[in-house]
């Protein structure tokens, strides 16, 4: 008797598996591309092969994120907001605050003690500080993704990225190579411009974080180099960061999953 | 074109009403004058006034002025997605795409020549100094005399003064432009036909507090925006009544207790003007909005005795026109009298009264235990929309609601 979260994001597509104690018995995090029926296909059945089990084993099916709807096969879809937001507190239960950055969108969530969103914000209007944006920053700093991350190490100038726009800050990085700034100076720029926008996201629902524990779930947070940014922007020794944060989501939706077959 | 399009509305909307003699049908008996009212706008033998939207419409009815506030040209815009062709001209002629696209709508269609020619033009402080600027600059494309109404944010006795000798002011304005006086016995109907409009409005939103509530996510759109224009005429008192009693129809037959209603809204400000489809998804969602922001009687009953007094101090008690913290006070109130779960604030790009206030506003919603959804959404321009975002944006407010 086993539980499937999925959840469809821009860039990853993710699936846990979970049995009726909340234990993942297994989980696949796989690239959404341009045919998303094929990624939920896919992520199925990695998920379903690697614990071992039958279609019929699963007992609900909760999707979630932008193509939530597209997984044909779910029994409800819910909003990622209210996914993550049951995931991190099964992962970090004291999590109060808690920063998804994904693909396409970043949000801040205020939980209460119970892990029920209370009040949330999310990014408007375009996809400054998300993973597309590294990803075109990425690409003009001519580094893999993966290397982003340890990328500022060392940096020691004060230097932040004045646009915030995917386009002009890429213009941006451009003339600041351009002008013999090192790679680590533009990158720690970078990871403070992304801090300062999570951290107004962040005190749109919760003006003062103090004794409220900060965690940070979604691809972005594998970046450790955004990640102390952040905590460093907010004045926090640290920020808690989940082993899989990409999983977070589709945790939080196979928990549900499992909370509605056990009241159905 | 317009013309005909208005002609055409009257018509069909007609047609249906003679097909269903016993129905109520208050809401296309609502859009049917509303055609008229564009109808008369666009047929050439009018006096006609562009106005602001806090104008005093039945006024300037009883002068004989057909008269309408430019917004409700860029809504309607919107709403038959039309509006494209006209940012696009008001683009090209330098007006920023994050201005406030009712006005940038009408200012597309003042250049292509798609507005009816005013005869002069009222303008008003309130709401936003956006539309002020808007309908002075239709003053210098049409060079036509323009009337300023500064409308003052406090309700006190000096404001109302300086308003009420302004108003009588316009009489005298207005009159010159129409070589026709103003009549006390005309003015004294059409205040009539206001306070007889104003009570049943009173009584309609009564009706609407009920739980679960009669409307539903469409039935009073915009209407307190809207009928100030309608309520210093009879057709206006006959449309309020049929709002009446639609609504008495749904409680008497149980209409109410099979809606759904999972969730009671407040809508904070104007709706969404294009086809959006935000009532279907909220009502997919068994959310409900059962009061809009500006549906509410705020103003005293108008005295025939002292018009101009009246009229102003209605001008002033306008949430559009008041100070933050009394337009909050005033939502407060609606929030508790409606028994709402939460609101949402679209927060219209470019727009004074949807963004400047917002911080402000989800802090006194907060204050009552009103959770607050604000969104980031250009309510007449629909191109630079993305439907998932604003889905999963309202999906998880009634989540977190629920």
């Amino acid at each position: 008797m086993v539980f499937l979260g999925i959840d469809v994001g821009s860039l990853s597509c993710d699936a846990v598996l979970i049995d009726k104690e909340k234990n993942i018995l297994s989980y696949s995090v796989i690239p959404t591309g341009v045919k998303n029926i094929e990624s939920i296909a896919q992520v199925k059945k990695n998920v379903m092969d690697s614990a071992g089990i039958m279609e019929k084993d699963i007992q609900y099916i909760i999707s979630t994120g932008y193509g939530r709807n597209r997984v044909q096969e779910r029994d409800r879809a819910v909003t990622e907001i209210t996914c993550h937001a049951k995931g991190i507190k099964h992962m970090i239960p004291e999590t109060r605050i808690l920063i998804d950055i994904g693909g396409q969108d970043s949000k801040a969530l205020r939980l209460d003690t119970d892990g029920n969103v209370v009040d949330f914000a999310m990014n408007d209007k375009c996809a400054a500080g998300t993973g597309r944006f590294l990803e075109a920053m990425a690409r003009a700093l001519e580094v893999d993704i993966n290397q982003l991350g340890d990328l500022d190490k060392g940096a020691t100038s004060d230097l932040v990225l004045s646009s915030m726009c995917t386009v002009f800050a890429e213009s941006e990085v451009v003339s600041l190579i351009a002008s013999g700034t090192e790679q680590k100076e533009i990158a720690k720029g970078l990871n403070r411009a992304i801090a300062a926008r999570t951290n107004s996201l962040v005190k749109r629902v919760a003006k003062n974080i103090d004794g409220l524990a900060v965690s940070m779930s979604g691809g972005v947070a594998r970046n450790k180099g955004v990640v102390k940014a952040i905590a460093e922007s907010m004045n926090l020794e640290k920020i808690n960061t989940p082993e899989n944060p990409d999983i977070v989501g589709a945790l939080g939706a196979a928990i549900i999953a499992f909370e509605k077959w056990k009241t159905k | 074109m317009m013309y005909e399009h208005f002609d055409n509305a009257v018509k069909g909307i007609k047609e249906k009403l003679n097909n269903d003699p016993e129905g109520i049908n208050a809401r296309k008996k609502y859009v049917l004058e509303l055609s008229r009212l564009g109808r008369k706008l666009y047929s050439k033998d009018e006096t006609i006034a562009w106005c602001g939207v806090t104008a005093p419409f039945d006024l300037l009815s009883a002068m004989g002025v057909t008269s309408c506030f430019v917004e409700f040209v860029g809504a309607m815009l919107a709403s038959t997605q039309t509006a494209g062709y006209f940012f696009e001209e008001a683009e090209d002629s330098g007006f920023a795409t994050d201005s406030c696209a009712y006005h940038r709508a009408v200012m597309g269609a003042v250049l292509k020549n798609a507005m009816p020619k005013p005869d002069f033009i009222i303008g008003t402080s309130s709401p936003c100094t956006a539309g002020l600027a808007i309908v002075e600059n239709f003053a210098h494309q049409y060079k036509k005399d323009f009337f300023v109404l500064n409308v003052p944010q406090n309700y006190t006795k000096d404001a109302i003064k300086f308003l009420a000798a302004q108003v009588e002011e316009m009489t005298l304005f207005v009159s010159d432009h129409t070589q026709r006086p103003l009549s006390m016995e005309k003015l004294g109907m059409a205040l009539e036909n206001f306070n007889r409009s104003s009570q049943l409005l009173k009584d309609i939103y009564d009706l609407a507090k009920t739980k679960p509530s009669p409307v539903d996510n469409r039935l009073l759109r915009d209407f307190g925006v809207v009928m100030p224009l309608l309520m210093g005429t009879k057709a206006g008192v006959d449309i309020c009544q049929a709002f009446k009693d639609e609504l008495n129809h749904r409680i008497a037959t149980g209409w109410h207790h099979v809606s759904k209603e999972k969730t009671r809204l407040m809508w904070i400000q104007n709706r969404i003007q294009h086809p959006f489809p935000m009532d279907e998804m909220l009502d997919d969602l068994g959310a409900k909005i059962v009061v809009d922001e500006l549906n509410n009687v705020t103003w005293e009953p108008m005295d025939p005795d002292n018009p101009f007094e009246s009229i102003a101090k209605r001008m002033i008690s306008i949430p559009f026109s008041m100070d933050t913290s009394e337009r909050i006070r005033l939502m407060q109130n609606l929030a508790q009298d409606y028994q709402i779960d939460g609101a949402i604030n679209p927060c219209h790009w470019g727009c004074r009264q949807g963004t400047g206030a917002r911080g402000l506003i989800s802090k006194g919603m907060q204050d009552i235990n009103v959770p607050v959804l604000n969104l980031e959404i250009d309510c007449v321009d629909s191109r630079n929309l993305s439907k998932g975002q604003i889905e999963t944006r309202v999906e998880a407010f009634m989540e977190m609601l629920s």
